[in-house]
């Protein structure tokens, strides 16, 4: 199978507080096309400064972060800008969507910077609406959508333009139980069929088992990495 | 762009208070700017006015030689020629003020006093500067009389009052001794001692008669329509007169220290008016602050997921440039009525200060004045401040961390 993403001796040193903080200790990993991964750990092990850096959006102090045979830990901003909007989707914990979009309207965001075809973009967000249940939500704007409708859109948004990962930062930590178990059946139903390489971060042990590998950090450091064969839903 | 437009437009009324409160801040410094700019321009425009009127009139008609050595031998010969040249341009002037003056020595048996002595037609100054309305005692002559109306200031120094001679003696065309005796008729009484204590009136055929100097005038004032027009009737009327025997001169060469004062209170003005753009910037920076900060996680969101900087900054700066313009048009909307209103109902003001404009021979009203400049330059500086300070918005945005923003 394809590599999506390797980072090589990834580390990342917060120098601005007083006493440096070491977030990720040379993190070695291979992401494999397909895969759907939690990454999971206690709070401040480095979850978020992990999925920031390997999604562009936060500089490694130390490594490289290969996706496609580029890497991005050298790239300059601005390029970096253009690279993320083709090859990766993003998820975080809330308020994802632009408050003065419809749902269709925020589906349709990434590709519009694109510059996808009117028809293709349509279709594809639609197609997508429909895939996390919300086809009876088009026109409607984020306020007037529940906290998981919300992810659901997100999702949906992150998926549309079909970017060769998604990274989501705890996903369902502002969600009730029920919703959570909604979003994350719905990522794995998308992971199968879109094909698309999904990380999520989440202290959630209740939808861990739902990842089809779950890498554990602590203290910055991959503590575990476990491959798990889950019987389809 | 279409997508940005969309998104800078549906921004503005996503959240309407504080959209409301931005272009609010807006407007009310427009809305200040324009009052107290139309009450300082009304005030100079009344200075101005009052100026012209109480002295010197919109041109003066002279001897060529009258403005540098103003004597009865440089008086002016009111002849065919000038009386063409106005004829030509009547349309450009509304009317002539003919007036003859010069020193005299004014004695009572009491003693004598240096007074300035004008051979005046009454209907006409009273139509400039309301003379006849001034008086405190006995009357006003008219044009066949034959006797005096004397400041008040004059009438008390000398122990004079209505029915008193006056005895004037001065130097009249071409050095003949100008001597007379007038009955008081009447007391006038001025706001500024420099009038109160010098003047003395006599018709103006009289007046010519004691100067020795018929037909002739120390200068002919010419009212025009207002002071901006009358340079230009200056210019023309110059071009029908022959430069060797006469001048015409605007009330800014007649007045230079006057002049003069006015460009120092403009001056004066200019740093208020810094002041005033600094403050209502201020105002304007503090809702366009808070706008930001509740606004920086959303910012945060659309950057990461890959809006360019560049593209979110043209997004803030058109909503700034929308709010601007719909402050600064409501702005005048709103000021060009009010001041429109408080320049045909002035407001009168009491007690001292009522006194002191009235001894500067002002009305005691705060004069608005509502020429179309002040409007549209405070209109545009206002929109322009506001231009300039919704830079830091997208100057903000190109240095935002995504990280710590969508964080919060
Ligand atoms: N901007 C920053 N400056 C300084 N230290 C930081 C910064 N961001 C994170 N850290 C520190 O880096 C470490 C890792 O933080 P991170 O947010 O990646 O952990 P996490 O696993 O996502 O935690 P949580 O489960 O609470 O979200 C923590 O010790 C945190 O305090
Ligand atoms: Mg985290």
């Amino acid at each position: 199978m394809k590599t999506v993403i390797k980072t090589t001796d990834l580390s990342k040193v917060y120098t601005e507080t007083a006493v440096p903080v070491h977030a990720l200790k040379n993190v070695n990993i291979e992401f494999k096309e397909g895969e759907f991964t939690a990454i999971v750990g206690p709070s401040g092990s480095g979850k978020t400064t992990f999925l920031n850096v390997i999604g562009g959006l936060d500089k490694p102090t130390g490594g490289h972060v290969v996706i496609d045979g580029v890497d991005i830990a050298t790239m300059k901003e601005s390029k970096l800008f253009d690279f993320r909007m083709r090859h990766i989707g993003f998820v975080f914990q809330a308020y994802n969507l632009i408050p003065v979009l419809t749902a269709i309207e925020n589906v349709s965001f990434i590709m519009l910077l694109q510059n996808r075809p009117k028809a293709e973009m349509e279709n594809r967000a639609k197609e997508m609406l429909e895939q996390v249940g919300l086809s009876d939500k088009l026109d409607v704007r984020p306020s007037k959508l529940s906290g998981g409708q919300q992810q659901r859109v997100a999702v949906a948004r992150a998926l549309a333009s079909k970017p060769d990962f998604v990274l989501a930062d705890e996903p369902t930590a502002n969600l009730d139980t029920e919703s959570a178990f909604n979003l994350l059946d719905i990522m794995a139903k998308l992971n199968k069929e879109e094909n698309i390489t999904l990380i999520f971060s989440t202290h959630d042990h209740r939808v861990i088992e739902r990842a089809r590998r779950v890498i554990t950090l602590v203290d910055g450091a991959v503590a575990s990495d476990e491959h798990f064969e889950r019987a389809e839903r | 762009m279409k997508l940005i437009l969309t998104l800078a437009w549906r921004n503005l009324w996503r959240k309407k208070r504080r959209t409301l409160i931005s272009v609010s801040s807006v407007l009310f410094a427009v809305i200040l700017a324009i009052s107290l700019m139309s009450l300082i321009e009304g005030t100079r425009e009344q200075m101005i006015e009052s100026l012209i009127s109480n002295t010197t009139g919109h041109l003066q008609v002279q001897d060529a030689l009258y403005h540098d050595e103003p004597s009865m031998d440089h008086s002016l010969e009111y002849g065919e020629e000038v009386k063409r040249a106005l004829e030509k341009y009547s349309g450009r002037i509304e009317y002539t003020v003919p007036r003859i003056q010069g020193f005299c020595l004014a004695s009572k048996e009491m003693g004598s006093r240096g007074v300035y002595t004008m051979g005046i037609v009454p209907e006409k100054e009273e139509k400039m500067n309301g003379l006849v309305s001034r008086l405190t005692e006995g009357e006003m002559f008219s044009d066949d009389d034959n006797f005096a109306v004397i400041a008040e200031g004059v009438a008390s120094l000398l122990e004079l009052s209505v029915g008193d001679t006056i005895v004037l003696i001065g130097q009249g065309f071409q050095g003949v001794t100008a001597a007379g005796k007038y009955r008081v008729g009447g007391i006038v009484e001025f706001p500024l001692p420099e009038q109160n204590n010098t003047m003395v009136f006599l018709p103006l055929k009289e007046a010519q008669w004691f100067f020795a100097a018929p037909d002739r005038l120390s200068s002919l004032l010419l009212m025009t329509e207002n002071e901006n027009t009358a340079a230009e009737t200056a210019l023309k009327l110059m071009n029908e007169l022959d430069e060797e025997w006469y001048a015409v001169k605007t009330w800014e060469e007649l007045m230079p220290d006057a002049v003069a004062a006015l460009e120092a209170r403009d001056a004066q003005v200019k740093i208020f008016a810094w002041v005033l753009y600094i403050v209502a910037g201020f105002g304007i920076f503090g809702t366009i602050i808070t706008m930001i900060h509740e606004r920086l996680r959303e910012f945060g969101i659309l950057l990461s997921i890959g809006l360019k900087r560049a593209q979110l900054s043209v997004i803030c700066m058109l909503e700034t440039i929308f709010m601007s313009f719909l402050g600064v048009i409501g702005g005048i909307a709103i000021g060009y009525p009010l001041m429109l209103w408080f320049n045909k109902n002035p407001i009168q003001l009491k007690d001292d200060l009522a006194d002191v404009m009235l001894d500067m021979g002002f009305e005691p009203v705060m004069p608005f004045s509502v020429a179309p400049d002040i409007f549209i330059y405070q209109g545009i500086t206002i929109f322009i401040i506001s231009l300039v300070i919704g830079l830091y918005p997208a100057r903000k945005v190109f240095r935002l961390d995504m990280v710590s923003a969508a964080r919060k």
